[in-house]
């Protein structure tokens, strides 16, 4: 109470300071602000009389009163972020007072928004830190079963590369590039105020031949059309008031709300038919023919090669591949009173894959309430998610050795064979019968079963009360549980699952978190000058996962698929686990702001986490940021350029902890590969299963940022200019320790990464009539990420290589002084004559340590050693771009978004594996490209620089058109019916010779720009509505 | 004073509201414990109080015997002229590691380095740390059989230091449990430390378990070792520079003693057929000593042979990949039925007896001549077939042993030791014991051979009998071999006989001092 007192002495010190000023005869000037549309009235608009220095603001009520005005004519300005400047000359009496009511209209701008920051709202322009916001009704187009989607292109420093073409794919979102190596760099997503565990629902599936494709998005649980606004809190400033979990950014999400009038009705859906972009060229059955008839001839294969051909001629491609079928239909009611509002919505979607066999669909309901009682002193809020989303998935590989899935197989399965066989109990053709090595990938994706069903109900319930006006208590509780089951089956009659007689397989998982968040908010009236509110409280959360899983083997029958696991005559051992942790904080916040022109933002969040040392469990995470609304000042009045201009900057301190629990504690597992066996007893083996670090602690990322906002023109131009710097330390990095030791690596905080960057965005208001509008937007971002440090260590290896006879082979190395993602190997030159691929060779000098002081060319080699192997090019971008417009022209309305990404390299595994006509002495095809590339039929695939292909872009990413009228039979009430055809991914230009540059196999530590077989994408045409009854 | 209703309420529900704000406030100091309570893993504080559960612990040190089967493996078979993994168009090219360790062409940062040779390193290492985190544990508790345990232990680390001063000569020695950089111990003293130690832990061993406790370490195990390392002692308690060996002080007669203990324990007797050493029901072969369980589970199954079948000669499919020189396989004798552990000519589904086919629809034709190495075709190379699998079984997991000590290996080291010993004809004389149940009719060598000759026949011997069982790379370093020609190999630098330490490794102890040559 204190403080609040030395800021109102403050107060009535500034404005005696004004009053004394008021010499001779004097008048006032008193009125009202309001909205010259909604006639509602404005606060803290900001009222001055031109060339003084006097001036106020307006208060809650939009009233105003300004006295000690000298008599005579005066210009009044009346300005207002959001509003045109209003500007009127009017006479004031000594002693009279004047009446000046002013209507201010609104421009077309995001600045007066209210903006969700995390435990509270802002103010657009009382923003000190850097927080981008995306409407959910611009972002929600074509088809988007994730809300990840939406953010693609559409917030400066917001990376979204989806991980393959696959319905439901998860994706890599990185907020101003990665800052860290082993644990996480994913962003922190907070739906309606709740932090949830954004870890996979469903248990991971069974690779063949390969690790597993990787898990699908957990957040398909929600529905985009539910959602209001995605704002993404990029610098420390922001995301402080996340300590511990907000290294990696924030990402808000808001779900749309109920609001006040009669009950409205609406249903929205949409039907979209997909086909897939850029197939892979690949040899057909008559040109493989072709080729072996050319080798045999050659003597570089066995005439027997020839007569052992099929005589189909299949294009595997196109059997797998399919036109794919969406539908997405969404229902929704709305209403209330003043004090009680009600949102509700069903939705259900279902989306066909681009390949046969798999897909995703989904069945949400959605309830939100809000009600105010006690005179508006009390608030509830409640928020209901329940979503069932099934799952059904094909068998391909995120990484992958000799054998594979159905993509693999699809380009290497002869394509002289038919699809169906015309003898035998399977009716599709295998190369013989039992376990075979090359699949029919027709029949894996047909044959195998593999499917999970997730339910998941995710909820909070707010209450706030307001004590006093300028103090507020709330309280916010949210749940968000999931359990799945996914079951697999590998058929005997498959050569999948012939080895063990059919393999079925359940395995359960569960994920559970709760939250609870008690907040104290005191918000003192300090006249109308200064703004003060401070926000403190309490977050705990609780974490739990576990798994349990079974499998029978060996059955007599493939009728019974996964349902009956018991049938099996070899049942495996059942497995489970679990694993919890906590979390516990206490956070605070105030801001303050003078004049609406200076503001000032400090944070300090406390934290603890259960996954580290005892004694580092607890760390402090303060940020502090400051702006200055330089347009507000008096020497801007008489410039009309600038309706807006403010400079922030900001520092602060965030941490992660992403990663697993008990990392800190000497553990013993029954470990699997433990097991022993004595007479004929399997005995559970125990060891130690990690080489505990009682010093762990948080990894923590130091982050800088200046920045300017402007508005141009009454805000028709609107933008930011960023820059921002990051450096994290403590690396919670896996490194290798000194031998002996019960597992080779430990978790230590080790090491440094540097991210700095520059980020733009302008929005223009191109058009602003009243029935033609045009605006567009441009983002544009540049990430540099350098490894600082990696401890003892001088590289860390990276990016393992797919595919037969690359096992050992590394595409990457993680080195201080370059950035991650660096790719490492040797460079290739060309081929010589006798076919063989030709590398420059390198004599290395080094010193003592063993570290690299230069090379000289020393000719070419057939044979690259490790000397030859070198830097050879990065996989993270120049600079990315996304564009965006939006306009109107009388009932048709158009959006659109354009991506790029500049200056990025991609290693081509796909092209490095099966563009090697070597395939074909083991029966295997190829891609076309192979057979003009010069290369004999005998030489390996070889990693070199020849497979770091440019894989720049630029995408059209969604073009929507739509025309609004009203439906006969509709009341029109609720807004007109809307109908519009969509469509995604409808250009790429690119050089990348693969299927798609922006893909993602997670393969070794911090990994990126590695394609391998990826799903396809879709080329994706939309048509919907929307009809409002 | 006069209080309106609605006031009340507001009042009321505002203290109702402080109320809540506090109870939630009060709570928040239990909510701020962290301590971490694992729930499906163990604290070691908690456990091996009980012979069971240090019988856990212990099953988790025998489970890295397991490990030995692959890189330690790997590189004692490749590195010599047993086997060999050409590349097959890109298939086993693996960055041209396989033909690196057959061509004895490795380095601290090559392919071969970075991945074989470092796993072996790594694996060799582990099965020493869980011992000694076992025995540790142990130091404060008594548990019942608690001598016998911690002798087992013992014996398993000495194992695993065997090995390790195999490949890599001096390496530090460690009892103890923290991670930390140290420095090595010389050879000749790991070569000490071992025979320390396995001495120390026989004396506590059972010459036999009961059939509950089948293929834990016996008397005749450690035995078994201690002839092993006597046989190389003097290069195991040598030096090596990069002009080679200078070796340590021979220790043939207690290669004798040792074995003959072995050999008249009256625990072990030669196999009749050859064959019951290696099937696979080979767990009741009276002539292995120590071997490396395995079972038809999951996991516990031993599917070496997936190395070298090829991909459809069996329902469980292959990789294709090892095979043996031609010359290696021409040294066999057309009669000696040891001969039949390879597979050259038409094949047959070893499950099924069918007829196999090669990826193109021909029948599979192996045939013993690799015309080049780096682009063989799918069906070059004979293969080595030793440890049959069990037609029944339709996956990869095959219940055969694997020994890593038996009968027919003491015997070979026993007339080696005589031979070396001038006891030519003795030596020779246990040859033919071997020879016997394998030629029929019989054809002995001649007991009258001078002792060079003698010594080459033996060395032979081995070859013959101990294929793919990873003595070859010991067997042909103690004979001067190991760094000769043979095919697709050229005669390579003496210093090769030790591997190089990889330079993970060095960067990650820099204590460590990188072997001569490298």
């Amino acid at each position: 109470m204190k403080f609040v007192r030395v800021l109102g002495a403050l107060t009535a010190a500034m404005m005696w300071t004004v009053q004394a000023h008021a010499q001779g005869a004097t008048g006032t000037i008193t009125g009202k602000v309001v909205d010259s549309t909604s006639q509602a009235p404005i606060a803290s608009a900001a009222i001055t009389i031109v060339g003084t220095q006097r001036g106020t603001l307006s208060r809650v009520d939009g009233g105003y009163t300004l006295t000690g005005i000298p008599a005579g004519t005066v210009t009044v300005r009346v300005t207002r972020i959001g509003y045109s400047a209003f500007q009127q000359t009017l006479g004031v009496t000594g002693g009279g007072t004047a009446t000046l009511d002013v209507a201010l209209k609104p421009v077309a701008a995001f600045l007066s928004e209210v903006v969700t920051v995390g435990y509270g709202t802002q103010r657009r322009e009382q923003i000190t830190g850097s927080v981008a916001t995306v409407k959910g009704a611009d972002a929600n187009v074509g088809v988007m079963p994730n809300v990840n989607g939406m953010l693609a292109g559409r917030v400066a420093g917001v990376n979204v590369t989806l991980n393959t073409g696959e319905p439901g794919a998860g994706a890599q979102v990185r907020i101003r590039g990665g800052t860290s190596i082993s644990a996480s760099s994913e962003p922190l997503y907070v739906i309606d105020g709740v932090p949830i565990n954004n870890v996979e629902t469903e248990a991971g599936g069974i690779g063949l031949g390969g690790s597993p494709s990787l898990p699908r998005s957990p957040l398909t649980l929600l529905n985009p059309s539910d959602i209001a606004n995605i704002v993404v809190l990029k610098d420390a400033s922001a995301t402080a008031i996340y300590g511990s979990r907000g290294a990696n950014g924030v990402i808000l999400i808001e779900t749309r709300k109920g609001t006040a009038g009669s009950s409205q009705l609406e249903y929205d859906g949409y039907s979209a038919m997909a086909t897939v972009a850029r197939p892979l060229d690949i040899l057909n059955g008559s040109e493989y023919r072709a080729f072996v008839q050319q080798q045999v001839t050659a003597g570089n294969l066995a005439s027997s090669r020839l007569t052992g051909l099929g005589t189909a001629n299949t294009n595997w491609q196109d059997e797998l591949t399919q036109t794919a079928m969406t539908q997405n239909h969404n229902l929704t009611f709305s209403g209330g009173t003043a004090d009680t509002r009600y949102r509700a919505s069903l939705n259900y979607m279902n989306q066909d894959g681009v390949v046969i066999a798999n897909g995703f669909e989904r069945l949400q309901g959605r309830l939100n309430a809000n009600t105010s009682a006690l005179g508006g002193k009390l608030q509830l809020g409640l928020n209901l998610t329940s979503s069932q989303v099934n799952n059904r998935y094909i068998a391909f590989e995120n990484t992958g050795g000799f054998e594979g899935g159905v993509f693999n197989n699809m380009v290497n399965f002869n394509p002289t064979r038919p699809v169906f066989s015309a003898t035998g109990s399977n009716p599709y053709y295998e190369v013989g019968p039992g376990r075979q090595s090359v699949r029919n990938p027709v029949a894996l994706a047909n044959q195998i079963a593999d499917n999970a069903v997730t339910n998941r109900t995710l909820g909070n319930v707010t209450g706030s009360y307001a004590f006093f006006s300028s103090l507020t208590g709330s309280v916010n509780v949210g749940v968000d549980r999931s359990g799945s089951v996914r079951k697999n089956f590998f058929p005997a009659v498959s050569p999948s699952g012939a080895e063990f007689n059919g393999r079925a397989r359940q395995v359960s998982r569960d994920v559970s978190s709760a939250t609870v968040q008690t907040l104290l908010t005191f918000k003192p009236n300090l006249g109308e000058s200064q703004e003060f509110e401070i926000t403190g409280g309490y977050e705990h959360a609780d974490y739990n996962i576990g798994e349990f899983g079974a499998e029978g083997r060996n059955f007599l029958t493939d009728a019974f698929s996964y349902n009956n696991l018991g049938a099996g005559a070899t049942l495996l051992p059942p497995f489970s686990f679990r694993e919890t942790s906590r979390l516990a904080s206490f956070l605070s916040r105030a801001n303050y702001s003078l004049k609406n022109r200076y503001f000032l933002t400090g944070v300090v969040r406390r934290d603890g986490s259960s996954r580290f040392g005892e004694g580092n469990k607890w760390a402090v995470f303060p940020a502090v940021s400051g702006s200055w609304r330089v347009s507000e000042e008096g020497f801007m009045d008489n410039q009309t350029l600038f309706s807006n201009l403010s400079i922030r900057a900001g520092y602060g301190i965030q941490g992660n902890q992403g990663v697993a629990p008990y990392a800190s504690l000497t553990l013993l597992g029954a470990d699997g590969g433990a097991r022993y066996v004595f007479g004929s007893t399997v005995f559970t083996g125990v060891i130690p299963t990690q080489n505990p670090n009682p010093d762990l602690k948080w990894e923590q990322t130091a982050q800088s940022s200046v920045a300017i906002d402007y508005g141009l023109k009454d805000n028709r131009i609107t933008g930011t200019f960023e820059f921002y710097n990051k450096n994290t330390t403590d690396l919670l990095l896996t490194v290798d320790v000194p031998q002996p030791a019960v597992v080779p690596t430990q978790l230590q905080n080790i090491g440094s990464v540097n991210n700095r960057g520059f980020e733009a965005s302008i929005n223009a208001q191109i058009l602003n009539g009243s029935t033609r509008t045009l605006s567009a937007g441009l983002v544009l971002s540049a990430d540099r990420n350098r490894v600082e440090s990696l401890g003892a260590q001088q590289f860390i290896a990276s990016g393992g290589v797919s595919g037969q006879g690359q096992s050992g082979r590394n595409s990457q190395r993680i080195i201080p002084g370059q950035p991650l993602g660096t790719f490492w190997g040797p460079e290739f030159v060309g081929v010589d004559a006798a076919g063989k691929q030709l590398f420059n060779k390198y004599t290395v000098t080094r010193d003592a340590s063993g570290k690299e002081t230069g090379r000289t060319l020393a000719g070419t080699s057939t044979s690259p050693s490790g000397d030859d192997e070198m830097i050879l090019g990065n996989s993270q971008p120049t600079f990315s771009m996304g564009v965006t417009s939006l306009g109107t022209w009388g009932k048709f309305d158009l959006n659109m978004l354009i991506r790029s990404d500049v200056g990025q390299q991609v290693f081509n595994n796909t092209a490095l594996v099966y563009a090697t006509k070597s395939n074909a002495l083991q029966d295997k095809n190829f891609l076309r490209s192979a057979l003009t590339d010069g290369i004999g039929i005998q030489e390996p695939a070889i990693f070199s620089s020849r497979y770091i292909e440019k894989a720049s872009f630029l995408r059209l990413a969604n073009v929507t058109v739509g025309y609004s009228f009203k439906l006969p039979g509709t009341s029109g009430r609720n807004g007109p019916t809307r109908i519009y055809l969509s469509g995604d991914n409808l250009l790429l230009f690119t050089n990348y010779s693969g299927n798609d540059p922006e893909v993602h196999a997670a393969s070794g530590l911090a990994s990126r720009g590695i394609d391998y077989l990826a799903y396809p994408r879709a080329r994706t045409l939309t048509t919907g509505m929307r009809i409002g009854f | 004073m006069r209080i309106s209703p609605v006031k009340t309420t507001t009042r009321k529900a505002s203290i109702a509201a402080l109320i809540c704000m506090s109870a939630t406030a009060m709570t928040v100091q239990a909510c701020t414990d962290l301590s971490e309570t694992p729930v499906s893993a163990i604290s070691p504080d908690n456990y091996y109080r009980t012979q069971a559960e240090v019988i856990g612990g212990l099953a988790g040190v025998y489970a890295g015997l397991r490990n030995t089967l692959d890189e330690y493996w790997n590189i004692s078979e490749v590195s010599s002229d047993e086997n060999i993994v050409p590349t097959r168009g890109s298939d086993w090219f693996d960055n041209g590691k396989w033909l690196e360790l057959h061509r004895q062409t490795w380095t601290p940062t090559s392919a071969a380095g970075v991945d074989n040779i470092n796993s072996a390193w790594v694996n060799l290492w582990a099965g020493i740390a869980r011992a000694n985190v076992v025995l540790n544990a142990l130091k404060p508790n008594q548990v019942e059989n608690q001598a016998i345990i911690e002798s087992e232990l013992r014996a398993l680390r000495a194992f695993y230091y065997i090995c390790l001063m195999d490949m890599f000569g001096p390496v530090p020695i460690v009892t103890t449990t923290e991670i930390k950089q140290r420095t090595q111990d010389s050879r000749a003293d790991v070569f000490k430390f071992v025979e320390t130690e396995l001495l120390a832990a026989r004396t506590a061993l059972p010459a036999k378990w009961d059939a509950g406790n089948h293929g834990r370490v016996t008397q005749g195990a450690v035995d078994a070792m201690l002839v092993s390392i006597y046989l190389n002692a003097r290069v195991y308690s040598g030096t090596v520079t990069t002009a080679g060996l200078t070796p340590g002080a021979a220790r043939w007669q207690d290669v004798i003693t040792v074995a003959d203990r072995v050999i008249n324990s009256a625990t072990y007797s030669l196999a009749s057929n050859w064959n019951a050493n290696f099937n696979h029901t080979n767990q009741t072969s009276p002539e292995n000593i120590f071997v490396v369980r395995f079972s038809v589970i999951d996991g516990l199954g031993f599917n070496h042979n997936m190395k070298s079948f090829h991909y459809n000669i069996a329902n469980f499919g292959g990789w294709n990949g090892f095979s043996t020189i031609a010359e290696t396989y021409n040294a066999f004798d057309d009669a000696d039925l040891r001969k039949k552990i390879f597979l050259v000519g038409p094949q047959n589904n070893l499950n099924t007896g069918a007829p196999v086919l090669d990826r193109a629809g021909n029948r599979l034709i192996f045939t013993p001549i690799i015309r080049d190495a780096t682009q063989a075709a799918e069906n070059e190379g004979a293969r080595i077939y030793k440890f049959p699998i069990d037609p029944a079984v339709t996956n990869q997991h095959q219940p055969n042993d694997f020994p890593l000590y038996r009968l027919g290996e003491i015997y070979l080291s026993k007339a080696e030791a005589q031979n070396e010993l001038g006891q030519t004809a003795a030596a020779l004389a246990i040859v033919n014991t071997l020879r016997a149940r394998v030629f029929t009719p019989a054809k002995p060598l001649s007991t009258a051979l001078a002792q060079t000759a003698a010594r080459t026949a033996i060395y032979n011997e081995r070859l013959f009998e101990l294929t793919n069982e990873g003595k070859r790379r010991q067997d042909m370093i103690r004979n001067g071999t190991f760094n000769g020609a043979w095919s697709f190999k050229a005669v390579s630098a003496p210093f090769r006989i030790l591997l190089p330490i990889p330079t993970g490794q060095l960067a990650t102890n820099p204590l460590l001092k990188q072997n001569a040559g490298y």
